[in-house]
């Protein structure tokens, strides 16, 4: 290897070539058919909510295979950069390695141009990620759908985005959840609007033990969201200064188990 | 074309006394291990000079900008490919210095009819524990050495050397604090430059040590007035934050800068 063949535009993608995520798969098997399915349920219950002064993300720990759980400590809400979180629900092999894929391209973006990529440039990349995974979701192999948090330092603030299955990317203004739980749980956003004022008007303590009252409601309803009785739901959240998880007391408060 | 072992001679030397005599101007580099990482600092005009490379690794220069330029932009290229494809924690100095940036610079060097790369180059590795920290220093012939604690590159070997023995008094009460770090470098910076920079005048050791540091701080004192700016970034060993990497900002400097104008 020498290190005298560089030049691509901070294109992580084109650095990496085939090993590229997520690597295309073809809808059409060997013998013509069309091997495509249902998009597999996304089990996981994932929220983000903005509050006074940046946004919050907590996930339950629960990774399923079908019927069977597979793990109770998975980590479901990761850094992409110093202010973006993001939290994932689907197929959690998957959504480890388009993480993993992403933190790489926006760093090596920004090492190699000297400046950050723009909030509109990660996006896009992460767009292409899930619609170039398209076939695979069809195929019942690894769909998998996130909501991304950000906290633009240079005045825009808290953001929220959430996409569908096809990479369509969609802004929220108050909240968003995704995963089996967030369905049952959708209610519940409004009703907390209607009856105590929107979440961005909340402190933190009041916004964490809102969204922690409805990540136990949506265990309590859904079978792939984990509940809080063996280990703590992951909560994270973004403020001007940077990323920063609640600590174990923060959350135990949160759940009114302290 | 063939060359007769005396033109080979004749033409490394002569190599060598072209890019030594450019890298006289750079401004040298200073980089220490302290309490909590690794400093890398500078002074500058206008360029940038310190720059990540991956999670654990830094990397500055003196030397052509666009030999600098290529180098880093390889290095980062192959440190994110591996680090990609296998795990970070297989991107080390030792792997992109010696199997990649080395052997690079080396064929181009011996290659008599291709353009030598004019640079002297630092890597900085901050490691798990502060003994593992590494620094090492590439030379425009693809030589490299591995370096603890401390190093620095200057337009001379006097030069740098003369640097490295001021670095070492910072160490003397055990590792550094980024404070004394910072204040240390830019003094080291000050002893290194004086000794190549065309409007300083002879640097002379014969005087006594007192009314030579008055020279220095009064040399980095007028570059400071003349706008040069203080440029220093520091690898954490111990931080919440994504990067380890950060750019000490302007107010954060503010201090250290200060501390010169006293008398």
């Amino acid at each position: 290897m020498s290190v005298f063949e560089a030049g691509s535009l901070g294109m992580f993608r084109d650095l990496v070539g085939e090993n590229a995520v997520p690597r295309p798969r073809p809808l059409i098997d060997e013998s013509g058919r069309y091997s495509g399915g249902d998009v597999d349920t996304h089990a996981t219950t994932v929220i983000a909510v903005k509050y006074k002064d940046g946004v919050i993300n907590i996930a339950d720990r629960r990774a399923t295979a079908g019927n069977t759980v597979m793990y109770d400590q998975a980590e479901k809400v990761m850094a992409l950069d110093d202010h973006t979180l993001i939290s994932i629900s689907g197929s959690f092999a998957k959504s480890v390695e388009v993480v993993r894929y992403l933190r790489h391209a926006f760093k090596y973006y920004e090492r190699s141009q000297l400046q950050s990529m723009s909030l509109d440039g990660k996006l896009q990349e992460l767009s292409r990620v899930i619609a170039n995974n398209v076939p695979a979701a069809l195929q019942g192999i690894g769909a998998f759908i996130p909501i991304v948090s950000t906290f633009e330092v240079d005045g825009g603030g808290p953001r929220i985005f959430f996409y569908d299955v096809l990479g369509g990317q969609f802004e929220s203004a108050d909240f968003g959840s995704a995963g089996s739980g967030s369905g049952p749980i959708r209610g519940v956003f409004e009703y907390i609007i209607r009856t105590k004022g929107p979440f961005r008007e909340m402190d933190r303590e009041a916004a964490l033990k809102e969204s922690l009252t409805m990540l136990e409601i949506a265990a309590e309803l859904d079978t792939a969201t984990g509940g809080s009785a063996k280990y703590l739901p992951a909560a994270k959240y973004i403020v001007e200064d940077g990323i920063h998880d609640f600590t174990e007391q923060e959350v135990k408060v949160g759940l009114g188990k302290a | 074309m063939r060359y007769s072992p005396y033109e080979w001679n004749e033409s490394i030397n002569q190599r060598n006394d072209y890019i030594e005599d450019k890298l006289k101007e750079g401004s040298p580099v200073v980089a220490l291990s302290y309490d909590n990482g690794i400093l890398l600092l500078t002074l500058r005009r206008a360029q940038r000079k310190i720059y990540e490379i991956y999670d654990r690794l830094v990397f500055s220069a003196i030397g052509n900008q666009s030999d600098i330029e290529s180098i880093r932009t390889g290095a980062i290229d192959i440190a994110h490919r591996e680090g990609f494809t296998r795990s970070p924690d297989d991107v080390s100095i030792q792997r992109i210095v010696g199997f990649a940036v080395s052997p690079s610079i080396k064929k181009i060097y011996a290659d008599p009819f291709a353009a030598p790369v004019v640079l002297r180059a630092l890597f900085a590795e901050l490691g798990k524990k502060p003994v593992d920290d590494q620094i090492f220093i590439v030379s425009y012939d693809g030589e490299f050495t591995s370096n603890r604690k401390m190093a620095a590159i200057g337009g001379t070997p006097y030069a740098e050397s003369q640097m490295l023995d001021h670095v070492k008094s910072a160490f003397s009460g055990g590792m550094p604090t980024l404070d004394d770090a910072i204040k240390s470098s830019i003094f080291a910076w000050g002893i290194g430059r004086i000794q190549t920079d065309p409007d300083a005048g002879d640097a002379d050791d014969t005087e006594p040590a007192s009314d030579r540091n008055a020279d220095i701080r009064a040399f980095i004192n007028e570059r400071v007035d003349e706008g040069w700016v203080v440029e220093a970034a520091v690898l954490e060993r111990e931080t919440t934050r994504e990067s380890r990497y950060r750019q000490l900002s302007e107010q954060q400097l503010a201090d250290a800068i200060a501390s010169f104008k006293q008398i």
